[in-house]
């Protein structure tokens, strides 16, 4: 690699997709403000320079990180921003005309903020293949129930937004034209079942990676107690018992309002697990003591 | 057709009159069918010739856009509401008192703001904007446009696109089957193609929903009618199945969009009756588009969950919200109209100079040459890339010098015919008329 992209990759920031993105937002707010022929350009430019910033940062942490790579809690909660933003800028291409960033883009920068204040120190663990192996399998679990978590809370959002103007008998809002409420069930339903097996799975990967760990007599494996494991254990409860609920319900007639809000409150409930961790420390991440927001260092936030 | 639009003395007139001005009763004399419109434009060109006219004739309004010399005939207002009257076979004085006319650069702002339906019955409706196509088509297979019509119905077209994309005049909806299927049910179901549509009764609002519906993909269709044959009647009208009164309730639970439109005096389905039936629907949303008067539907079966039910109140409710939003949009589509407007009557002075541009540039070229010649002459040894490389400098230093006088040109187009720079130019470089 040339010097001349050496600096230049080094050069990009966190603040450099950031701003994108929050101008990318911007325009998005505006939608409700006034009408622009060149407003999903200039959105839809941003969001992609954003998203290309963020690939090249990830992209250049990746490269040059001596441990696993991004295996920080930063660099995993920038891996699910950029899997967010993605998202973001295929539904905006699919269907210009709905709002969709007005709540997702919020929440990426959410977490691009989140991961400034996270550790970016990457794992020490995982020095052998079996373990690297299961750690990138934990990780991606985590990765795939936060983001299914995040698509059901935006759809149940909306579920809700689209049912309180039909019960109010008023025409869509310019600017604000909701995806019609069938479709947002279905996506509620499958963002909550998906959520909770892959949290589910995420779980007892977490578990057998650490059993392997002790087995070996590791010094970083995580003692059964620690408070990772019943945060994590809580989570994966909740989302379980919500899709359950959620199943329970779908023949009923307030079964869609009850999926609805079951994803959003579990959207919360992610961000109080992620609080959790930051708050109190634990041991998981490696034989020092860290704060449990670490957790994201094996691959899981 | 005689080029008019070069003349420094070329005018628009228009005469007509719309839902406004004129009254119905009128109005249907008033108006031509596109044969009647077709036959009027030939008389036209007989009665005037060298002039340019399009005739715009819908149900709301009949116009007449003439463009020629204004000493000429055709270009006096009352010459052209006389033929009007004469083509319907009116008397011009039951037409004096309620055709308006307008000129000049007024003809181009309106005719701006009629094709983007500014001036529509209702506000921003799309269909004037074809209408105005079609008489432009009508005009010139009649043989009566010229460069000036041509350049405003083109530029007519250009300002209603600019108005539609740019602001919200056309946009919501404004009639009550359309917002019930855009604005509602299309909210609730995501495809109308796998739904089950009940129509209970048949009135002229409940068929236009269903077109509506089938636009928007519903195809299983069911018709009930108190009246076995008329249900059935119906069915083979609306391409539907027929069903009979008495399955109402096993209807109504296997439904998934209603729209009701009896002349019963009491409600068709009460509460009670629908508790019942939603039992049976194992929770599946439904709408129900409750278009009688007085209504076939208990309101308060709205307040059930996944109950979707709108009454032609809340309809005509959101349509008038959705006019409002239209009206709201007015000024932004109006400061387009008036940016077109400009726009327009800026190029169509300039094109008054382009004799005199030519001239100027004529004048120049042959000086230049004649130079060139003799400098050709005196330098005999030059090859044929020098003198190419000479020529192409007397032509960019031609260009760069008349390059000024023409922005002034343009500059000055802006605010009217620019005659003073024009006559000066005349003058100064000794042009003829």
């Amino acid at each position: 690699m040339n010097v001349i992209m050496t600096t230049f990759l080094s050069g990009i920031s966190v603040v450099c997709f950031a701003a994108s993105y929050a101008v990318a937002l911007g325009c998005e707010a505006s939608r409700l403000l006034f009408r622009s022929g060149v407003r999903s350009m200039v959105m839809v430019g941003f969001a992609s320079a954003g998203l290309l910033a963020h690939t090249l940062y990830l992209g250049w942490r990746a490269a040059t990180e001596s441990a696993v790579p991004l295996s920080s809690p930063a660099d995993l909660y920038l891996l699910l921003a950029w899997l967010l933003a993605a998202g973001y800028l295929w539904l905006t291409l699919a269907n210009p005309r709905t709002p969709v960033g007005l709540f997702l883009l919020p929440i990426v920068l959410g977490l691009v903020g989140v991961a400034t204040f996270a550790p970016d120190v990457p794992s020490p663990l995982l020095q052998d293949s079996t373990s690297r192996a299961w750690g990138w399998f934990h990780a991606a679990l985590h990765l795939v129930w936060t983001v299914a978590v995040v698509l059901g809370a935006v759809a149940g959002a909306m579920w809700l937004i689209q049912a309180g103007r039909l019960a109010r008998k008023r025409p869509p809002t310019r600017g604000f034209r909701m995806p019609s409420l069938e479709r947002l069930a279905l996506v509620m339903h499958r963002t909550l079942a998906i959520a909770a097996w892959a949290a589910a799975a995420a779980f007892v990967s977490g578990i057998i990676l650490n059993a392997i760990q002790y087995r070996r007599g590791a010094a970083e494996s995580v003692p059964w107690t620690d408070l990772v494991i019943v945060r994590m254990g809580i989570m994966v409860i909740w989302l379980i018992a919500a899709d359950a609920v959620a199943l329970a319900m779908r023949r009923r007639p307030r079964g869609d309002r009850v999926t609805a809000w079951l994803a959003v409150v579990s959207l919360l409930v992610m961000v109080g697990w992620i609080a959790w961790g930051f708050a109190i420390p634990s041991r998981h991440g490696g034989g020092v003591m860290v704060r449990p927001a670490e957790a994201l260092a094996e691959g899981g936030p | 057709m005689t080029t008019t639009a070069a003349s420094t003395t070329t005018t628009l007139m228009l005469v007509g009159g719309s839902h406004r001005t004129v009254p119905l009763e009128l109005r249907e004399r008033l108006a031509f069918s596109s044969e009647q419109a077709a036959l009027a434009l030939g008389q036209f060109r007989d009665r005037f010739p060298g002039c340019e006219a399009v005739l715009l004739s819908t149900c709301n309004r009949v116009e007449l856009y003439a463009a020629g010399e204004p000493e000429s005939a055709a270009l006096e207002a009352a010459s052209l509401v006389t033929f009007l009257a004469d083509c319907r076979g009116l008397e011009t004085t039951r037409l004096e008192p309620v055709i308006s006319r307008v000129q000049d650069e007024a003809v181009v702002r309106h005719l701006f703001g009629v094709a983007a339906g500014l001036d529509s019955m209702v506000l921003g409706e799309p269909q004037i904007l074809g209408q105005v196509k079609q008489a432009w088509t009508l005009a010139r297979e009649a043989g009566t446009v010229g460069p000036l019509t041509a350049g405003m119905f083109q530029a007519a077209l250009r300002a209603a696109k600019r108005v539609t994309t740019e602001t919200g005049v056309g946009r919501e909806r404004t009639s009550i089957p359309s917002v019930a299927v855009a604005d509602f049910a299309a909210a609730v179901f995501e495809t109308f193609a796998d739904k089950r549509v009940l129509l209970i009764g048949a009135g002229k609002m409940a068929t236009e929903t269903l077109r509506y519906l089938r636009e928007a993909g519903a195809r299983d269709v069911t018709v009930l009618n108190r009246t076995a044959s008329r249900a059935v009647e119906l069915a083979a009208r609306l391409a539907a199945r027929p069903a009979a009164f008495a399955d109402l309730a096993s209807e109504l639970a296997a439904a998934d969009l209603v729209v009701s439109t009896t002349g019963a005096d009491e409600p068709v389905v009460s509460l009670a009756a629908f508790r019942e039936i939603a039992s049976r629907r194992q929770g599946r949303p439904l709408v129900v588009l409750d278009l009688a008067v007085p209504r076939d539907f208990d309101p308060r079966i709205g307040d059930l969950p996944n109950v979707w039910l709108y009454s032609v109140d809340d309809l005509a409710a959101a349509c008038d919200a959705n006019r409002k939003s239209r009206q709201r949009e007015m000024p932004a589509a109006l400061a387009i109209i008036e940016e077109e407007t400009l726009r327009f009557m800026a190029d169509m002075h300039h094109r008054t100079t382009a004799p005199v541009i030519e001239q100027l540039k004529a004048g120049w070229s042959e000086t230049g040459e004649a130079e060139l010649e003799r400098l050709f002459r005196r330098l005999p040894d030059l090859g044929e890339t020098e003198q190419a490389e000479i020529r192409q400098a007397f032509e960019r230093y031609a260009a760069k010098l008349l390059h000024p006088p023409l922005v002034s040109l343009r500059s000055e187009s802006r605010s009217g015919p620019p005659h003073g720079l024009v006559d000066a130019l005349k003058r100064l470089f000794q042009l003829g008329e």
